[in-house]
């Protein structure tokens, strides 16, 4: 999976390098938006820490974005809204908790979590039909960690600090088109963590994530 | 464009209004048996020898609790002793002034909610499967427990006939093994998760 990343990656920039190439003889073509919104399908995998406690990458997430190109500059500012969930089945298993107390169990684990960040990006070719950025997004999320056994549901909710640095493309779908495609890949480190089992702290869950999204330009 | 712009954070909003965040799970989480164990981490189990057992599984039903002889309830206690023995515990006779007592009982009862402090006393037709004697128990420790008991909970509980407090004995270990009647389980199944009490509660066993 991470070789499709990686090549996605490249591609997107080797898309941005052509039109970069192209813009001195171009430069009239297209338009650089003032601002956009965006809705993405996200999919996550966990890593270090939260993929001990789930291991199965996930299809189950929304972004929501809005970006706001700062004066003339490349840098744009702006938003991140994100509804995410990540289960696993796992087989008997035993936890051990305060004051002498064990459970073993077949157990069904999920964690949702509701992104909230502040982002600020940086756009190579914002006029372009095809504009890869780098950005970073800085923020907090609501965690619920859930362990399902049998009927029970034992859960802990926290919330984090964030942070998530972040590649990916805009797409207009014409030079001059309201409309876009919008492709991110990122990074996420978080202050989360999941103690559910006495002497074991799952800790600064982090993850990686692909979304694939629609954007509404503003001129 | 304010209608687009409104439509796109809609459409946001309704995702995330409209997916639940509990994804369906396996229904074999109800099939399965789970296997939750307590003890007073202030007992040294290593202190005591010899113990006592019932001579066979109390099922506890709407209508009170009812001793059961069967071929089956003795492969369970037998297999208590088993472990008990692997401990190097001695099984004694009641009358043999033993160190430690065990309690078996089985709920069959529809799903009833009891909550601690009381819930053993209060526990609609459900008393002791064997008070030894004493004046009844007590738990030395807050004990954790599934606050709605359903239909096919085995509990074991080791008593302290050491530690007396005003006639009564104090339960040092209590294993609850919940799930026997939600699927069809083999007797293997129980008796595995019998040994599976025993193994999560390493703290049982004897020094003498």
């Amino acid at each position: 999976m991470k070789k499709i990343f990686i090549i996605l990656m490249i591609g997107l920039l080797f898309a941005g390098t052509v039109n970069a190439q192209d813009e001195g003889t171009k430069s009239s073509f297209g338009y650089k938006p003032s601002s956009y919104y965006s809705f993405g399908w996200n999919t996550l995998w966990s890593l270090g820490d939260f993929n001990k406690w789930i291991s199965n990458g996930s299809p189950a997430g929304f972004n929501l974005g809005g970006r706001y190109f700062i004066g003339g500059s490349n840098f744009a500012a702006g938003f991140n809204i994100q509804w995410q969930r990540v289960w696993q089945d796992y087989p008997q298993q035993t936890f051990y908790g305060d004051n002498g107390v064990a459970l073993t169990a077949m157990n069904y684990r999920f964690t949702w979590m509701v992104p909230f960040q502040a982002a600020i990006d940086y756009y190579f070719m914002p006029s372009k039909m095809v504009s890869p950025y780098i950005g970073l997004g800085i923020g907090g999320d609501y965690m619920e960690h859930h362990l399902l056994i049998q009927e029970l549901d034992i859960y802990k909710t926290r919330w984090d600090f964030s942070l998530t640095p972040e590649i990916g493309a805009l797409i207009k779908f014409g030079a001059f088109s309201n409309f876009g495609a919008q492709v991110a890949f990122n990074y996420k480190w978080t202050t989360n963590y999941i103690d559910f089992s006495t002497g074991t702290k799952l800790s600064n869950l982090q993850m990686i994530q692909l979304r694939i999204g629609l954007c509404y330009f503003l001129r | 464009m304010k209608i687009l712009r409104l439509t796109f954070i809609a459409l946001g909003i309704l995702a995330m209004v409209s997916c639940s965040k509990y994804p369906t799970s396996s229904s074999r989480l109800l099939e399965d048996l789970a296997v939750l164990t307590q003890y007073d981490v202030n007992t040294n189990f290593g202190l005591y020898k010899k113990y006592s057992i019932v001579d066979t599984v109390y099922y506890i039903t709407d209508k009170g609790t009812q001793k059961v002889i069967s071929a089956n309830s003795q492969i369970l206690i037998n297999q208590i002793i088993g472990n008990m023995n692997a401990r190097g515990y001695q099984k004694v006779a009641k009358s043999a002034n033993p160190d430690l007592g065990i309690n078996v009982s089985v709920l069959k009862t529809t799903t009833t909610t009891v909550y601690y402090p009381g819930w053993y006393w209060g526990y609609p037709g459900y008393y002791p499967s064997d008070w030894w004697g004493y004046g009844g128990y007590y738990y030395p420790y807050y004990p954790t427990y599934y606050s709605s008991y359903s239909a096919g909970t085995m509990i074991i509980e080791m008593v302290n006939f050491k530690k007396l407090v005003d006639n009564k004995v104090p339960v040092v270990w209590n294993a609850y093994i919940r799930g026997l009647i939600t699927d069809t389980h083999t007797t293997s199944d129980i008796t595995g998760a019998i040994d599976q009490a025993f193994t999560q509660t390493p703290s049982i066993k004897t020094s003498l």
